[in-house]
């Protein structure tokens, strides 16, 4: 039964491939985002996916809450992908493959979140980088390869790293002998902890180049900004948050083994170090796209603090990564809109988009609050329960450096989204730009997810509270 | 035995410093393929068949030769000879090398009086050579070289894993191949491509995109 969660999205990529014709292909497509929501909603009406304790997959709460967040993001760029090739251009046959890779990258995105041993949930996290490299590289631009070679090889050697600390995990872990998150969490104890700190510390820096967070964070910006805009949401609402499961579930193991302060401090550290790296970035940024890129680099960093501080951080992080997925999605698929009105990613030459195309331009100042954290959208619950996390904790002057840092990038963000919103438009706009229209379909995703985030932020519904409180373990 | 062989998978590092001519870093990475491949023969002990078959196919056929006969045809499609690299004299690149592989021997030293390691010598020397490749990747600008070193880092981590004595389920095992294989052939599509591209393989036509 899991196995059709894997099986099924690369399977319809397969016919996608196979068939090649643009019927078919967009079928495909939309076929394989209703098929994950309707997983999902199974899963929430407490559909049993099968997976004992002791298989290689399953799906807990913190597992279901990062699929649910992915099948949305995932149904949004779906229904962008037919106007991005409208935009484009391209052959049937270039949008037939550009499925296909979209879709091995949905499975392989999956079995992150579904893996329950920690060898096989790298296997997963690399095939990531793998199923994802070509989509970057899909406008086949010299710019875009650039950034799909910096993705490849950097993820590739970070991930190489974490393989490393996994063996040094099982060097560590001999009286345990599996890998299985289950086992080497119910016997923490008896894992050697200076092997096991060890472990953590690469498999922090692997998975965090995955994930984005600073210092590790230079594909980030580069693949985002490269990428098509669906693939670009994607990349920020689904990947990031995958690898950061991974991370979290190595974390669960270090503190049950009596290790929480020493990850934590590394946590804290990279956490830091993303927000300063954002907002020292976003004073400056020239790209729109790149803009975005940052922002995720921000919030990586949040969900990095909320894991250091214990379930009710993490229950901060989850809200908070829920939060940033979907807006974060809007505002890239969004951006796809922008280039498509414009001809051009420079923040400069977008002005009057209002004026231009009402819809895009308030959806993008919309979804600008929403990334934000302007109430009542939850992004600003959940860092407020944050710094409430941090006076609990007793770090409560945490909460001086943290405000600062987001003020900063919130000045960043508003002020650059407000000049590209309001102003009078440009009168040199390319002759392809003029006569672009964003349809229906470019337009209804960010709808569609700026008001499932205003219903979340006006009031959390009592399931989705208790999944969460599950997931960070704060029982139901 | 195996301590030999290990050593000589250590000795690669010097080699891989000193070369001039990039097929011979081509022809170093298959001998450490070979020598992984003997060293499973050899050392590891009580595995089930299908492990080993598999230990065998990776290290014999996928590490000693497909992966460097289909480097070696990229290299000599792109007509690349030789790894000129004037900044750095010879001289220094081997001082380098012998302090990493003298790292190596410190580590497998300290690694077998801490006890919890049991075959040191393992531990050491493929500790060794990770550094040793990512030494190799930061230095460098020959794209070209970034991927080779990623397969000595490759082979670094396979004889890491060695010495960790229970198996990786067989599963995993596939798995990881799966992803060191599909990652070697797109890095070297996108060699190709920036080779086409812009007419030359390095790092520095890499600088289009920053802030």
């Amino acid at each position: 039964m899991i196995l059709l969660l894997l099986l099924v999205p690369s399977a319809l990529g397969g016919i996608a491939w196979a068939v090649g014709r643009r019927p078919i292909t967009r079928a495909v497509l939309l076929g394989a985002a209703a098929f994950e929501l309707g997983a999902v909603a199974a899963a929430w009406a407490g559909m049993d996916f099968g997976g004992a304790a002791g298989s290689y997959l399953g799906l807990d709460s913190i597992g279901l809450v990062f699929l649910t967040i992915m099948a949305l993001v995932f149904a949004g760029a779906a229904l962008a992908v037919p106007g991005f090739f409208q935009e484009s251009g391209a052959s049937p046959r270039k949008e037939a493959v550009f499925v296909a890779e979209l879709l091995v990258f949905l499975a392989a995105m999956t079995g992150v979140i579904l893996a329950r041993h920690l060898a096989l949930l790298w296997v997963f996290v690399e095939a990531t980088t793998l199923s994802s490299a070509l989509l970057i590289y899909s406008e086949k631009k010299k710019s875009s390869l650039e950034a799909a070679w910096k993705y490849v090889f950097i993820c590739s050697v970070g991930i190489a790293l974490a393989f490393v600390g996994i063996i040094l995990l099982s060097i560590g872990s001999r009286s345990v002998d599996s890998l299985l998150f289950s086992d080497l969490a119910a016997r923490a104890g008896e894992i050697n902890p200076f092997w096991l700190k060890l472990a953590f510390a690469f498999i922090l820096v692997g998975f965090g180049t995955k994930m984005g967070v600073a210092p590790i964070h230079a594909w980030l910006p580069d693949a985002h900004a490269e990428a098509p805009s669906p693939v670009s949401a994607l990349l920020s609402g689904a990947l990031l948050n995958a690898s950061f499961l991974g991370i979290a579930r190595v974390q669960d193991i270090m503190v049950k083994a009596g290790l929480g302060a020493f990850s934590n401090t590394l946590l804290i550290v990279c956490g830091f170090l993303s927000l300063l790296v954002a907002a020292a970035y976003l004073l400056q940024v020239v790209n729109y796209k790149r803009m975005l890129a940052y922002s995720s680099i921000e919030n990586m960093g949040i969900l990095c603090l909320g894991l250091a501080f214990g379930p009710p951080g993490l229950f901060a992080a989850l809200l908070h990564s829920a939060a940033h997925s979907l807006s974060k999605a809007a505002m890239f698929l969004t951006s796809g809109n922008i280039l498509g009105l414009y001809g051009s990613k420079a923040i400069g030459d977008v002005r009057g988009l209002i004026v231009r195309e009402p819809r895009t331009g308030w959806i993008w100042i919309v979804s600008f609050l929403a990334v934000a954290g302007f109430p009542p959208f939850p992004a600003f619950i959940s860092k407020f329960l944050l710094i409430q996390v941090f006076f609990a904790a007793g770090s409560g002057w945490m909460a001086g450096p943290f405000l600062a840092l987001i003020a900063v990038i919130v000045f960043g963000l508003g002020s650059a989204v407000f000049k590209m919103a309001f102003g009078d438009p440009p009168e040199a706009v390319p002759a392809s730009a003029l006569s672009w229209k964003p349809d229906v379909s470019a337009v209804v995703p960010q709808i569609v997810f700026l008001l499932i985030l205003l219903g979340l932020g006006l009031s959390l519904p009592e399931t989705v509270r208790s999944v969460l409180r599950t997931a960070a373990g704060l029982g139901g | 035995m195996a301590g030999l062989l290990i050593i000589l998978f250590g000795t690669t590092i010097l080699y891989l410093f000193a070369a001039g001519r990039i097929e011979s870093f081509v022809r170093t990475l298959a001998l450490q393929g070979f020598l992984l491949f003997l060293l499973v023969v050899i050392d590891v002990g009580e595995i089930s068949f299908l492990n080993i078959a598999f230990l065998v196919l990776e290290t014999l056929v996928v590490k000693t030769v497909v992966i460097p006969f289909f480097l070696l045809r990229v290299i000599r499609r792109n007509e690349i000879g030789r790894e000129v690299d004037p900044r750095r004299p010879q001289f220094f690149r081997l001082i380098l090398a012998v302090a990493i592989f003298m790292f190596g021997f410190l580590t497998a030293f300290w690694a077998a009086r801490t006890g919890s390691i049991g075959q040191p010598l393992y531990f050491g020397m493929s500790i060794s050579m990770i550094i040793a490749s990512l030494f190799l990747i930061v230095q460098r600008r020959r794209i070209i070289i970034h991927i080779l070193a990623y397969m000595t880092l490759e082979n670094g981590i396979f004889l890491l894993s060695l010495s960790v004595a229970h198996e990786m389920p067989l599963l995993i095992n596939l798995g990881v191949l799966l992803d060191l294989f599909v990652g070697v052939f797109l890095l070297a599509i996108f060699f190709n491509t920036i080779q086409d591209l812009y007419d030359r393989g390095t790092i520095d036509v890499l600088t289009k995109l920053k802030d």
